[in-house]
């Protein structure tokens, strides 16, 4: 055995004891808004989320204040939520409206009632351990291509990731060589800019010979390269815009990776895609394209499970220069873990990094023959 | 929590300082190779680039609508490497035409 003092030790802080100042990305509003509570259980409690009567969706702590019933068991009646143990109504702005066998409603009837907003089709939350409002210039962009006809309807999976907290899935952003080993991938390009409270990834990609079709067909063409420009808004909702080459033509397609925290080691994990219909295309090429895009989405994400469940936290990644900036990502991300008075500039300054593909590529080329080679034989 | 951890690659060969010769907006810079580079702004810095301020057309597109990086400034890490008065940590030489390759 290597004596000790020769040993690099895996060093690991004491995790986040709080869940991520920011709006997230709770699921679709044409899921959520069906007139039925739903339950969510995010920042270490149980939420209901529910829409009314006037259609206004709404993000209340689950349990009742007056005996602690679990009101995403309950009912919407008009535009509040009944309680299902004595049904006590609680509205959207988590004040108790009725109690339909009191002659008055008690004092301080009131529950947690969290910012809600709903933009292109997605519900998202404001969570604040301080329990500050959103302030104004904490935005998501707007999508304008969701409501655009010339683009498909949202594909939208959801996936609970146990046993791991969610900063392993923020890491992947800046982390360009497990595009290549987990996502059959192969960057040729790979630039990181973190400024205020939204972290880009700037990615081209050539299209890998070796995990192609072996013989491409109109139905399954071949990728011969992808154009990318992903940024997190905030601490959990990313927005990716791919571009993929085909041989013929250019697919434009808007992916969205997001999640919430369940608790400290559980995230859910949810991601959308929307696919231009390009002229050509029909929308059931279309459809087609962004289901076949979604199942190898998917695909991927379950690689990144698998290496998550498996790995420990670490909080002294030992680097190579042809990695990408973990340390500096880590630190924009703590932005979102402390005090809003105690964000710091150096959490939220410009700073870019561009990566040398030069190695890593000459690396992957041979990989890639070798793949192709052992396909022949 | 805790304090945020410095960049491990850093301690061999740290950022320094460099400054863009059409702004003189000064900011932290580093290059593992002729290829690679680490910028590290400030505010001062921010205001001071010229690129910045002018602003694109607004594009449709959510993620389009930020600011790249300045090619100023990046010509002029560029030269201050080129010059030696910034240090570029692999010993590859300099090619003559670096940018061509990634066509
Ligand atoms: S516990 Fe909710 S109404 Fe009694
Ligand atoms: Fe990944």
């Amino acid at each position: 055995m290597t004596s000790n003092d020769q040993v690099r030790r895996i060093e690991v802080d004491a995790g986040p004891r709080r869940f991520a100042r920011g709006w997230h990305c709770l699921g679709l509003a044409r899921d959520l808004a069906d007139g039925k509570p739903h339950q969510i259980n995010a920042f270490g409690q149980k939420l209901v989320v529910f829409s009314g009567e006037d259609g206004q969706l709404n993000v209340l702590d689950a349990y009742c204040r007056h005996m602690g019933g679990d009101l995403s068991q309950g009912e919407v009646k008009g535009n509040e939520i009944a309680c299902p143990f004595h049904d006590w109504r609680w509205g959207g702005d988590g004040r108790c409206k009725q109690i339909p066998y009191a002659r008055r409603v008690p004092l301080r009837a009131r529950t947690a009632a969290w910012p809600t907003m709903v933009q292109d089709g997605m519900v998202f939350v404001w969570n604040d351990p301080e329990g500050n409002p959103p302030p104004a210039d904490v935005t998501i962009p707007r999508i304008p291509q969701v409501e655009d006809d010339r683009w498909t309807d949202w594909i939208w999976y959801e996936t609970v990731i146990e046993g791991a907290n969610c900063r392993e899935i923020v890491d992947n952003v800046v982390d360009m060589a497990h595009f290549f080993y987990i996502h059959y991938s192969f960057p040729t390009y790979f630039k990181n800019v973190f400024e205020g409270t939204s972290a880009y990834q700037y990615m081209n990609g050539d299209g890998r010979e070796d995990v192609r079709p072996p013989r491409p067909s109109k139905s399954n063409p071949a990728v011969l390269g992808t154009t990318s420009v992903a940024a997190y808004h905030g601490p959990s909702f990313m927005i990716d815009e791919v571009t993929y080459h085909y041989e013929d033509l250019d697919v434009d397609t808007i992916l969205i990776n997001c999640h919430y925290p369940v608790d400290e080691n559980s995230f859910v994990l949810q991601y959308g895609i929307i696919v231009e219909k390009k002229d050509g295309i029909s929308d059931e090429e279309a459809d087609l394209m962004a289901t076949k895009t979604g199942a190898f989405i998917k695909y991927g994400f379950e690689q990144d499970v698998a290496i998550w469940k498996n790995k420990a936290r670490i909080d002294n990644p030992l680097l190579c220069e042809e990695d990408g900036p973990v340390y500096q990502l880590r630190r924009w991300y703590q932005q979102f873990y402390v005090d809003a008075a105690d964000v710091s500039a150096e959490m939220t300054d410009r700073f870019e990094f561009e990566i040398d593909t030069t190695r890593p590529n000459e690396a992957w080329r041979a990989e890639v023959e070798q793949n192709l080679a052992a396909r022949r034989s | 929590m805790n304090a945020v951890r410095p960049d491990v690659r850093l301690e061999a060969a740290p950022m320094q300082p460099v400054a863009c010769t059409t702004c003189e907006a000064e900011v932290l810079a580093r290059k593992s190779s002729w290829d690679q580079s680490t910028l590290q702004w400030d505010a001062t810095a921010l205001e001071r680039c010229i690129e910045r301020r002018t602003t694109p057309a607004r594009s449709e597109r959510p993620n389009r609508n930020a600011f790249a990086g300045c090619a100023a400034l990046r010509a002029s890490i560029r030269e201050a490497a080129v010059r030696g008065e910034l240090d570029v940590q692999s010993d590859d030489p300099l090619r003559t035409n670096p940018e061509a390759i990634h066509d």
